[in-house]
This record gives C-alpha cells, sequence and structure tokens, in this order.
C-alpha cells in the first residue's frame, strides 16, 4: 500500500486520540454499527480531502465499515495530526497523504495521489480535490499547480491522461468549498452531482458555530495566552462562523466588535448587542482580531497601518486570504518568531 | 487558527458534521443516477435523522404534535 506521512511510528499515540473521539462521536458510532451490517458502500472508491483528525479517523473506519476504499489527504497544510495519520495507515490499512506543515507543492502532490486512486466519491473540505478534478479533465491547464499539470499532462498534446469519467458525485463540508460549488454550477462546469453537507442544519448551525466559534478561541488562547476579558476583540464577518465567535468572545468579558458587508448581518451583530462599525473604525481600537468571511484581503495594509502596536491578527475561514499577509511583509521592518505560530 | 494552533473542532460537533457527511454519501451512491450536474442540499430527512440520533443518544425525549395540533397547523379557517 502506498502512503505518504511523517512518521509511522507515532501510530500509537494516534491510537488512543482516534478512540478518544470515538468516545464522543455517538451518531457516527451508531451509523457504523448499521454500515457494518448493511454494507451500503461497498466496493466503493472514495477519495477524501479533509482535514487529518482523529475525527476524520473515525468517519474513514465509518466508510470503511460500510465497504468503501478509501484514499485521504489533508484538506489544509496546516491541520493534519501525523499520529493519527500514521495510525490509519498502520492498523486501519488506509492510505493516507498528509504531512503536517507540507509545502504547497506536497499538498497537490497528495492531492494527485487521491486522484490517482480513481475515486467514484469525492469527499471536499474546501473543494480543492474537486476543483483540481474538474481542471484536469477540462484542460485547464495554467490554473493547475505544477506537479497536477505535470501528473495530468506528461505530454505537451494535452490531453488529460488519467481522467476518468467514473465519479458518481462529490461531497462538500464547508462554506467555501460550497460557494465554490456553486461557482461551478452558475458557469455550467460541473461534471457531476454534489452534495452541499455544509448547508445541512445540523452541519452549520453546529459546526461552524460551536465548533468554530470555540476552537477558534481556543487557538488564539494557545497561540497567545492573552486575556480576553476588557480587550478589544474585532470579529469581521457574522455569519455562522463568526457570530460563534463573537458569542464566545463575549462571555469571556472581552469588548466585541463587528465588521460586516451584509446589512442584515450587520443589523442582527448590533440587536444582538455588539458594538458594529467598519473596518477602518475598528482598526486602531482593536486588540485583537479575527476574521471568518470567506473573502479575501478583508484586513489590509490601510488597516495595518492604523492599527496598535501588539494587535493581534487571526485568520478563522477556510484558506490563508483574509487577512493580507503579502502586505505585511512589505510593510515590515523586521520578522521575528516570537512564540510557537506566533510572528 | 483553530486547526493549526488548536485541535480544530471538538469531536462532539464533528459528529454531526460527519454523520451527514456518512449518510450523504451512502445517498449519493443510491441516488447518484437520478441526479444531474447541480449542487443538491442534504436530503431533509437525513438532517433530521442525525439530529434525532443525537437527541436520543444524549436521552433527550423531545415531544410529538397531537392530532389536534397538526390539524390546527395544517387548516387556516381558525385563528383567535
Amino acid at each position: 500500500m502506498e502512503y505518504e506521512i511523517k512518521d509511522i511510528s507515532l501510530a500509537e499515540l494516534g491510537k488512543t486520540r482516534i478512540e478518544w473521539a470515538e468516545r464522543r462521536m455517538p451518531v457516527l458510532r451508531r451509523i457504523r454499527e448499521r454500515f457494518g451490517k448493511e454494507r451500503p458502500l461497498q466496493g466503493l472508491r472514495m477519495g477524501l480531502c479533509l482535514h487529518v483528525t482523529s475525527e476524520t479517523a473515525n468517519l474513514v473506519l465509518t466508510l470503511k465499515e460500510g465497504g468503501a476504499r478509501v484514499a485521504l489527504c489533508a484538506s489544509n497544510p496546516l491541520s493534519t495530526q501525523d499520529d493519527v495519520a500514521a495510525c490509519l495507515v498502520r492498523d486501519f490499512e488506509v492510505p493516507v497523504f498528509a504531512i503536517k506543515g507540507e509545502d504547497e507543492e506536497a499538498y497537490y502532490r497528495h492531492i494527485v495521489r487521491v486522484l490517482s486512486t480513481e475515486p467514484q466519491i469525492l469527499m471536499d473540505d474546501g473543494c480543492d480535490l474537486i476543483g483540481t478534478y474538474h481542471m484536469v479533465a477540462m484542460g485547464r491547464k495554467a490554473h493547475l499547480h505544477r506537479v497536477v499539470r505535470e501528473w495530468a499532462f506528461p505530454s505537451e498534446e494535452g490531453k488529460a491522461q488519467r481522467m476518468g469519467t467514473s465519479v458518481l458525485g462529490g461531497l462538500e463540508e464547508t462554506t467555501t468549498g460550497v460557494i465554490r460549488l456553486r461557482s461551478m454550477e452558475r458557469d455550467g462546469v460541473l461534471l457531476f452531482p454534489a452534495i452541499a453537507v455544509n448547508d445541512a442544519l445540523t452541519k452549520h448551525m453546529f459546526d461552524n458555530v460551536y465548533g468554530t466559534g470555540q476552537s477558534t478561541i481556543d487557538g488564539i488562547l494557545r497561540a497567545t495566552n492573552v486575556l480576553l476579558a476588557g480587550r478589544v476583540f474585532v470579529v469581521c464577518g457574522y455569519g455562522w462562523c463568526g457570530k460563534g465567535i463573537a458569542q464566545r468572545a463575549k462571555g469571556m468579558n472581552a469588548r466585541v466588535v463587528v465588521t460586516e458587508v451584509d446589512p442584515l448581518k450587520a443589523l442582527e451583530a448590533f440587536m444582538d448587542g455588539f458594538c458594529v462599525m467598519d473596518m477602518k473604525t475598528a482598526a486602531p481600537i482593536g486588540d485583537i482580531f479575527v476574521t471568518a468571511t470567506g473573502d479575501v484581503r478583508v484586513i489590509r495594509r490601510e488597516h495595518f497601518e492604523l492599527m496598535k502596536d501588539g494587535a493581534i491578527v487571526a485568520n478563522a475561514g477556510h484558506f490563508n486570504v483574509e487577512v493580507d499577509v503579502e502586505a505585511l511583509e512589505q510593510m515590515k521592518k523586521k520578522k521575528r518568531r516570537i512564540r510557537e505560530h506566533v510572528e | 487558527m483553530n486547526l493549526s494552533c488548536a485541535e480544530g473542532h471538538p469531536s462532539e460537533v464533528m459528529d454531526m458534521s460527519f454523520s451527514n457527511q456518512a449518510l450523504c454519501a451512502e445517498y449519493l451512491r443510491r441516488k447518484s443516477e437520478e441526479l444531474g450536474r447541480r449542487v443538491y442540499p442534504v436530503p431533509l430527512e437525513i438532517d433530521r435523522e442525525v439530529a434525532r440520533l443525537k437527541l436520543e443518544l444524549h436521552g433527550v425525549k423531545v415531544d410529538e404534535l397531537t392530532e389536534e395540533q397538526r390539524h390546527y397547523l395544517r387548516s387556516w379557517e381558525s385563528g383567535t
């Protein structure tokens, strides 16, 4: 079996971690039991591009129990739990292609490895797997990362070599990915039916609000160990995720500011008791900024210029595009890594 | 932020998200020939099933509409 992970000897750690998650996932456990009896996915090849975490491992084991053959790569270069990946490979014979901190080239190489298994169902988080599949199938060479291009178009004549037409459908986990899928649908290029799993009420009403809400605060605290009480905490975007982050920050006695572009959401934030203002006004008063918008350059040069010294800027959105890090790089006098995850 | 610095979402919420994924994979396999090249919502029966299981496994009971209540909701004749 082929795989590409950090270190197989981490598997034992991963095993207990997967077990710990399993105990707290009773619904999935129930489905796994039924899948074991009914085998509804018997023989189905599935390609998964998800955060490689202990929870994802439990999903993979559920799909396998249903009879599917699963290959897994990371949907974000930074989120892989290397011990979980090791356990999936060693104990469950799942081909995993994911290493925490992988560079862009490795990230796309891993997507290629999953596509090479000729999956019939693509399960995605952020739409990079489904997007790459489509760009290969459509021959959009210019949009592809070099490693994908070299794999899909080994010769100059330009026919996509290995791209079968066997995909039955796609499943998308997150808001950002669903927006990309809808763009593909609108442009008439979608090659198979796709289900917006993100849009299930039992997904976004809980995952985005309580999941992202809690884990974003958790991430900020672990990375910085700042006290939130009394600080001006600016949340950019008041969608499901932004709402969850703002509510939790409020609960920790931060002074919470919300910025929005949609008047309805802004009004909702206002009536929920938050200070709503534009980014220009928020920039000079904020101590901590978190983006959760799904759009690009929400915090950019004009805002950095106004910020207090020591302001903390973080992104909770799916892709690393909401904070204009490039502009910050250009503006910097110097850059230091002061703690893990803090520059 | 949440995934690189912390451990991502707690398992309890991923339980629901991934239950939807698993059930939708089953649904796709069964129905893919009837579906077009479109973006579809999660079928309501899957969403409700996940919510029902989550409540059941937390030991939470919910009410059912009585026949009278069902009738009241369906009819437009009666107001105050």
